[in-house]
């Protein structure tokens, strides 16, 4: 598909320069991931729902490009695609954190455009049911008296999203000394919390979709959820903020564009996602995944994106993931 | 004998340098207690024990091809590279006709058969692929345009 | 009783008439796929997923469907293991052991049947088991956390030296290139690049799929090259195809051993089909009075890591349905389908969704007997593949694979990879180092070591934390067991058989 794209590119500059994919072909979405994780789901789900809703005529073409966590594919788009009108990625809470550790080889967030995300899956830290700790501050204090009582356990590897939301709520209980934290980085959220559940580690760092089943079977205790408010759904969880500690950590689920394409295109992407993010087929969509509302799009999004990033950057670097 | 002795004698090299990589893996402040290197210096080392075995132990001689046979081997390895470097410029058919015909000529060397073969598969798997399998590979890549 | 209730109910939901023909249909495209090498479950599944949104189908049609693919790609890949040395997928590997000697010998139809049936008892058995214990299996998921799983790798590679050739130090030499090439790409531990040069590509690290196709299938066109093909299979005449009955009841109970293993293995999220067909195979091998027949076309040697994989893909489904964890690259795939059709696995699917759950169960079984049909008339028809002329055949697997490896990823650095583990294969095949050893070191390489480091990590770096468990001290025991035995045992056992030759 990447190469019916572009031979589409070459063929507009032969026929003297006219433009790019013509009407006879379908708008792109590239989910940088294998198929089945998040970015996959952004791409099908926003891409069916397009075109259902009639925000674009034709339905999106979904290529899967793996590779470098996202960096192939955002490489492919700087490099390749800059000014491919027709082209949307995949993007989500770990581009940014990649980006902001430099992990993409030196290419940099500005080099394309975020145009938004319509939804989130909200930060959590969970505990199994017959933990000890009943709530965040129980957790964390534990982890200030004796930093090597307590392992925590997330999807992510170490210095990725997962446990930099450990770190950053660490740090606002006043704790810093972060090398001392024990994490371990296992294979995705549910890896992570069957191994809390087993007792091999005392506390699951995650997303909220990612324990919906776990907490209906009242196998885990989530002590606290990342968000301004609790969710709605699960009202019975309380929030960081209301046990004093002032955090909020979502996973978004996005899009970006290439960085060199007319304003036009960009306005009608904006547009089609602005139409997706209202439409009762995402509301359903997002129940059913477990994300809560979350929409930012077009200019807000960018800065809201560069603030996480020079936030992520900041910590990278007292980590020392980051040089 | 002469063999395994040259195997080692790679070996041993791929070792080092592999060892010497390994000391120079990057490693970030978030240390665990294995670290990031343990497990490669291990297996550099581990393999270096075993190259040293066949150096010091090796088995008999393999009987190896001689030069035309090798020849055929390299130019079997070449128009499979040249296979995966036009492939994606020129698309599937061509060079796929041009490379299953060039190996087809290679194994039983009958030249009209061969074309026929080179030919046959590049359309045959093209026609597979993308209706049966519903994998997509461009046809003619930037030869053809629109 | 209940359990007929649910059964009865998912036989409802899943036999009608279109799901049957979904089902063939499935089972057919499953076959294919995972014959062709560079084409696994994985990306079978995968792959046909856009087929089932096109056909619009609904929540039990597409999973008869893709079940179908998923048990169909799992027998598949035993037919060019058999046949060509070239295992269609990484769960087929070690049935390439025994099973292409067997089709050398002119017994291709015997080792398919024999294999055909293995797989049908283990994937049977395996969905009898996900059927009356799922709830009480998933428990065990939760006993095993990193010192037991590094316990299991361990287990795996101790056992490797009974696999090995005349050379034991070529079969460790392998298993190092192996876990060696697993060390490329990120370090899961730390998020920072090992060994990659700067090249985003490696970034990943190595698909195993690229080492497989190429170790096997691009060599062994340099192997036809070289000798004419006077060592293949390809053009050796058949004996008459006919049900080898006594063998399948020989390997009766190896199938049933090798199934038992298959289970637990696809139980355990971090391990998965091909090393339950692994350890099926090395426990079968470590039983056998004839070891010294296993590698040469011995039965057992094919009924074992049939069943054993196929129980495993079985056995996959309780963690993926009960807990949501998918233990391999195509649960991962079906797990991702069923949460686009609006089921989210976890404890309480049995409870919540049973039409899925028992719609599920009833399709596999429907699966399972349409396999079982189809592959054993289906076996005249495969080994008519050792007929076309090698110069059709070689490089159309040629063709196949790379397109394969292609469409998947589209870069041309694996396809150039590829190649280089072709030219590796050769090699290794020359000099008598086994090439099974360095795929099970791709395998299992960064699993083996990121267990350990999160072992270590929980305990501050003690080691004893390493033998806590019940399970990790039997597992260690098995495993120094596994790698001593041949050392001692193996004079032992040769010296009687040694008059016989």
């Amino acid at each position: 598909m990447e190469i019916r794209v572009r031979k589409t590119v070459f063929a507009g500059a032969l026929l003297g320069g006219i433009g790019i994919a013509g009407s006879a072909f379908a708008a792109e979405c590239i989910a940088p991931a294998n198929p089945g994780g998040g970015w996959d789901f952004t791409c099908r789900t926003i891409g069916k729902i397009m075109h259902d809703i009639g925000a674009v005529d034709k339905p999106i073409q979904v290529t899967n490009m793996a590779g470098g966590g996202g960096g192939l594919a955002f490489s492919h788009v700087v490099n390749e695609r800059n000014d491919d009108g027709e082209l949307i990625v995949a993007a989500s809470s770990a581009t940014a954190t990649r980006l902001a550790q430099n992990a993409y080889g030196g290419l940099m967030a500005d080099q394309v455009q975020f145009l938004g995300a319509i939804g989130a899956d909200p930060g959590i830290i969970a505990v199994a049911k017959d933990s000890p700790y009943m709530s965040l501050t129980d957790l964390l204090d534990a982890v200030i008296a004796d930093p090597t009582s307590v392992t925590f356990a997330g999807g992510s590897a170490a210095g990725g999203f997962d446990h930099l939301k450990v770190l950053m709520a660490l740090g606002r209980a006043g704790f810093t000394d972060v090398t001392s934290v024990k994490y371990i980085g296992v294979d995705g959220g549910a890896d992570a919390i069957t191994q809390t559940i087993g007792g091999h580690t005392q506390a699951m760092t995650g997303d909220m979709s990612e324990v919906v089943g776990f907490l209906a079977a009242d196998e885990i205790r989530v002590i606290a959820v990342f968000t301004d408010e609790r969710v709605p759904g699960f009202e019975q969880i309380p929030t960081a903020k209301e046990q004093g500690i002032d955090i909020v950590s979502v996973n978004w689920r996005g899009l970006y564009v290439p960085l060199g394409i007319d304003e036009a295109d960009y306005d009608r992407w904006s547009d089609a996602l602005a139409q997706v993010a209202a439409s009762q087929e995402w509301q359903d969509a997002m129940v059913a995944n477990g994300l809560a509302p979350f929409t930012k799009v077009g200019r807000d999004f960018q800065d809201y994106v560069n603030g996480v990033i020079g936030e992520i950057e900041t910590l990278s670097r007292e980590i020392g993931v980051i040089q | 004998m002469v063999s395994d002795r040259i195997f080692g004698l790679g070996i041993i090299f791929v070792a080092l340098f592999y060892l010497w990589s390994a000391a120079n893996i990057q490693i970030g402040f978030l240390s665990d207690p294995v670290g990031s290197r343990t497990f490669p210096y291990l297996i550099g080392g581990i393999a270096l024990l075993c190259a040293l075995v066949f150096v010091v132990r090796p088995d008999p001689d393999p009987v190896w091809p001689r030069l035309p046979t090798l020849v055929r081997i390299v130019a079997a390895i070449a128009v499979m590279y040249l296979f995966s470097q036009t492939l994606k410029p020129l698309g599937f058919i061509i060079p796929a006709a041009i490379a299953s015909g060039v190996l087809s000529y290679l194994i039983s060397p009958r030249l009209l058969a061969s074309a026929l073969t080179g030919i046959g598969l590049s359309i045959g798997l093209f026609i597979a692929f993308n209706s049966a399998l519903g994998l997509s590979l461009s046809p003619f890549g930037r030869l053809i345009t629109g | 009783m209940e359990l007929f209730n649910n059964l009865a109910q998912g036989f409802a939901v899943a036999l009608t008439l279109s799901n049957l023909f979904l089902a063939v249909g499935g089972c057919f495209l499953g076959t294919i796929i995972g014959s062709l090498p560079g084409l696994g479950p994985s990306n079978g599944v995968a792959i046909l997923i856009p087929l089932a949104f096109t056909l619009g189908l609904d929540a039990t049609e597409a999973l008869v469907l893709m079940t179908s693919v998923y048990y169909g790609a799992m027998y598949g890949g035993r037919i060019s293991s058999i046949l060509l040395n070239i295992p269609g997928d990484e769960p087929a590997l070690m049935t390439t052991l025994d099973g292409y000697p067997m089709a050398k010998k002119g017994r291709a139809g015997d080792a398919l049947v024999l294999s055909g049936v293995a797989s049908f008892v283990g994937a049977l058995l395996a969905t009898v088991g996900l059927m009356l214990l799922a709830p009480i299996l998933a428990r065990i998921a939760y006993l095993f956390g990193p010192s037991e799983y590094f316990a299991l790798y361990l287990l795996a590679f101790c056992t490797l030296g009974g696999l090995a050739s005349r050379n034991q130090a070529k079969a460790a030499l392998a298993a190092m290139l192996g876990l060696g090439i697993a060390m490329i790409g990120l370090d899961n531990t730390t998020g920072l690049p090992r060994f990659t040069y700067g090249e985003m590509h490696l970034m990943d690290g190595v698909d195993f799929l690229v080492a497989i196709v190429g170790l096997f299938a691009v060599s062994e066109v340099f192997v036809f090259i070289e000798s004419h093909g006077k060592n293949s299979a390809i053009g050796v005449t058949l004996d008459k195809i006919t049900v080898p009955f006594r063998d399948i009841v020989r390997c009766f109970p190896a199938m049933l051993r090798a199934t038992g293993i298959g289970f637990v293995a696809g139980i355990l999220p971090g391990a998965g089909a091909s090393l339950g067909s692994f350890l099926a195979y090395m426990a079968e091998k470590s039983v056998a009075r004839d070891k010294d027949s296993f590698g040469t076309g011995n039965p057992r040697g094919v009924a074992a890591p049939e069943s054993g994989n196929n129980a495993a893909a079985g056995g996959a489904l309780v963690p993926m349905l009960t807990l949501g964890v998918p233990g391999s690259g195509t649960t991962a795939v079906l797990l991702a389908l069923l949460l686009t059709l609006n089921i989210t696995p976890g404890p309480l699917l049995f409870e919540e969704r049973p039409e899925v759950v028992w719609g599920l169960i009833a399709a596999l079984l429907i699966a399972n007997f349409v396999l079982l049909i189809m592959n054993v008339p289906m076996v005249r028809l495969f080994v008519t593949i050792l007929s076309v002329p090698p110069g059709v055949l070689l490089p159309g697997i040629m063709m196949v694979s790379f397109a394969g490896i292609y469409s998947l990823s589209g870069s041309a650095f694996d396809l150039v990879l590829m190649i280089i583990f072709g030219l590796l294969g050769y090699l290794c095949r020359k000099i008598d180092v086994p090439t099974v050893p360095i795929i099970l070191g791709i395998l299992l390489g960064n699993k083996m070591e990121d267990s350990l480091r999160r072992a270590m990590v929980i305990s501050d770096g003690d080691w004893t934390y390493l033998f806590s468990s019940g399970i990790s001290v039997g597992l260690w025991i098995a495993a120094i067991a596994g790698f001593v035995a041949p050392i001692f045992l193996r004079p032992l056992l040769k010296k009687p058989a040694q008059p016989g030759n």
